[in-house]
């Protein structure tokens, strides 16, 4: 457990009474942005809370960069936690919660001061800084408890849904916030239920259903490994019948659909690498392929597969 | 793999002592109880008392007063156990009723704001917490309780002189200790029960009926079974027959004073296990 780079959790599990948090989990986080991802009740939060030390394992082991979360002191100076849920002292102004909390880093008032501007110039509400929080949108609170996960300048920053409620605009912004942390080499764990986004931003994904990983790693990796959902493959081409017939050729393609606008094919293969390389000997009579491209390469698609079954048959 | 380059560079500035750490809490919560301006009144209010002693004890030591309104020095009480024994009753009920107040305002916004995970996302303990929240409680009732008392024996000791001093010096043991142990029975209590009601008005009237009610079920206990062991839960019987001893005051009290100890410990023992139990970074919805 002396892994200093990564965040690592040996066999954890955390139980409720009887009721189970997270059962048997063992990942190993490298920098980068991971992403949590699965239903409400997965055990999402209770994988951050168990990271951030909040909650403590029934069994099992969890270090992060080598230090034990149960060391509050130590754990915290490199680790930034935004929970899920809204709360904020009453009566402060968003610059006054951040500087406050400042001061249990350890911090003069004056570097508080400057921390705490510099938190919220990143999250950009520089302009509301000196209004009452109270009086803040769901975007503006949601931005304020990034700053405050931020305002220290940790390594690991652990970010419970952090894009609800952003707009278009400012979500894309925090995005590129998130890749700009992940950059600089910080671990930047996510957990989100809005998949498109988790596919557009992250480097890793840790599936979660029941309280149990299903998946880890890079969505294509995962998406590969899922043996029973064929890969489905969009192919645009000007003679879509006769690359049907051609492709139907290969024992790994099991299904292949004109689709309805006839300007191309979907491709369900078990072996998605072995067809792309033999696509260009398959297009070799005279049809013009325009684009070839994963159709559910991504998480949504894995999503589905792995967590849509299992809440089918709840 | 999207990461290349570790450019991360952790805030090297200088941090304050972390022992210190729990006083940014008690600093928060000092701001929050001088901004109700009925706390700042009825401390002020508390030191009444210990003004009217300290005029007592100058006023009896100066004989001019005395020949001008013709009393007899011989004739008035005298400054020892007794009188520090009633300073304690009086101080003490006024400490039970600032911390009915003070407690509830400390702690009730916290849980009620869900804000445990702010803090303990930050590099700061429970213990930390507790200490940060009842080191206020702790400042506030020592003000009003073993401070005035120790200025009262200070005054009293300069007025009478040294031998008086060297020869009653353990009231002023008995004053600090004796009004020690019930602040922080008082603090734990107060502390305790705000933290499992949300509600601020509703914590204050739970620390308060703690007295009464236990007063009450004690007279009753005491009535119904002809014994003497429903003062256990009388915690006005525990602290006089306490103060009673450490003041060599007999005041006739039937409980021992070891079960007072007893009793006291206990109560201390269940706050702590409460504190234990509520103060936690997240809280486990059912």
């Amino acid at each position: 457990m002396s892994d200093t780079t990564n965040i690592t959790l040996d066999n954890v599990s955390r139980f409720y009474g009887e009721v189970l948090g997270v059962n048997r989990v063992t990942l190993s986080i490298p920098p980068g942005i991971t992403s949590l991802v699965g239903p409400n009740g997965s055990g999402k939060t209770t994988l951050m809370n168990l990271m951030t030390g909040l909650v403590r394992p029934t069994y099992g082991r969890i270090s992060v960069l080598g230090i034990v979360p149960s060391e509050p002191q130590k754990l915290f100076r490199l680790v930034g936690y935004s929970t899920q849920f809204d709360s904020f002292p009453r009566g402060l102004t968003g610059f006054q919660f951040i500087q406050s909390f400042l001061r249990f880093f350890g911090c003069s008032s004056a570097t508080s001061g400057e921390l705490a501007s510099k938190a919220i110039a990143q999250v950009g509400l520089t302009d509301a800084a000196t209004r009452k929080i109270v009086a803040y949108s769901k975007g503006m609170r949601q931005r304020i408890k990034l700053a405050q996960a931020i305002a220290h300048d940790p390594k690991v920053l652990v970010l419970d849904e952090p894009l609800n409620g952003l707009d278009p605009l400012v979500r894309a912004e925090t995005i590129a916030l998130f890749r700009r942390w992940a950059d600089e080499g910080r671990h930047v764990i996510v957990s989100s239920h809005v998949l498109h986004e988790v596919d557009l931003i992250s480097d890793r994904v840790i599936l979660l259903t029941g309280g149990y990983v299903v998946a880890e790693g890079q969505i294509h990796g995962v998406r590969t490994e899922i043996q029973e959902h064929p890969m489905q493959i969009l192919i645009r081409c000007d003679r879509p019948g006769a690359l049907a017939a051609r492709v139907f050729e290969q024992e790994h393609v099991v299904a292949a659909q004109v689709l309805p606008d006839g300007g191309g094919l979907l491709v369900q293969t078990r072996d998605a690498d072995r067809f792309y390389r033999q696509l260009n000997h398959l297009a070799l009579d005279n049809i013009q392929i325009e684009a070839v491209a994963p159709a559910d390469d991504n998480v949504n698609s894995v999503y589905q597969y792995l967590v849509g079954g299992e809440e089918a048959s709840q | 793999m999207a990461v290349h380059k570790h450019t991360y560079k952790d805030y090297t500035g200088p941090r304050t002592p972390v022992w210190s750490r729990f006083l940014v809490l008690a600093r928060f919560g000092f701001a929050r109880v001088f901004h109700l301006k009925f706390l700042l009144l009825f401390i002020i209010g508390c030191l009444f008392y210990p003004l009217v002693c300290a005029a007592y004890i100058y006023l009896s030591h100066n004989p001019a007063f005395l020949a001008l309104f013709n009393i007899p020095a011989d004739r008035l009480p005298h400054v020892d156990g007794r009188f520090f024994y009633f300073y304690s009753i009086v101080q003490g009920a006024l400490a039970y009723l600032l911390t009915a107040f003070v407690g509830p305002v400390l702690v009730t916004p916290d849980f009620a704001n869900g804000a445990m995970p702010l803090y303990f996302s930050r590099p700061f303990s429970r213990g930390e917490y507790v200490a940060g929240r009842i080191s206020v409680l702790l400042t506030l009732l020592s003000l009003i309780t073993w401070i005035p008392g120790l200025v009262l024996f200070a005054i009293q000791s300069s007025i009478e002189g040294w031998s008086w001093m060297t020869g009653n010096l353990w009231l002023a043991g008995a004053i600090v200790f004796g009004l020690l142990v019930w602040i922080i029975v008082l603090a734990l209590i107060g502390l305790a029960l705000s933290a499992w009601v949300k509600w601020k008005i509703g914590a204050g009237a739970l620390v308060l009926g703690v007295i009464f009610a236990g007063a009450g079920f004690g007279t009753a206990i005491n009535s119904l079974m002809r014994t003497n062991y429903g003062a256990l839960i009388d915690l006005t019987q525990v602290a006089h027959t306490i103060w009673s001893y450490l003041f060599r005051y007999d005041t006739g009290t039937e409980m021992s004073v070891s079960s007072a100890w007893i009793v006291l410990a206990v109560i201390s023992l269940a706050c702590l296990w409460l504190l234990i139990r509520r103060i936690r970074p997240f809280e486990v919805v059912k």
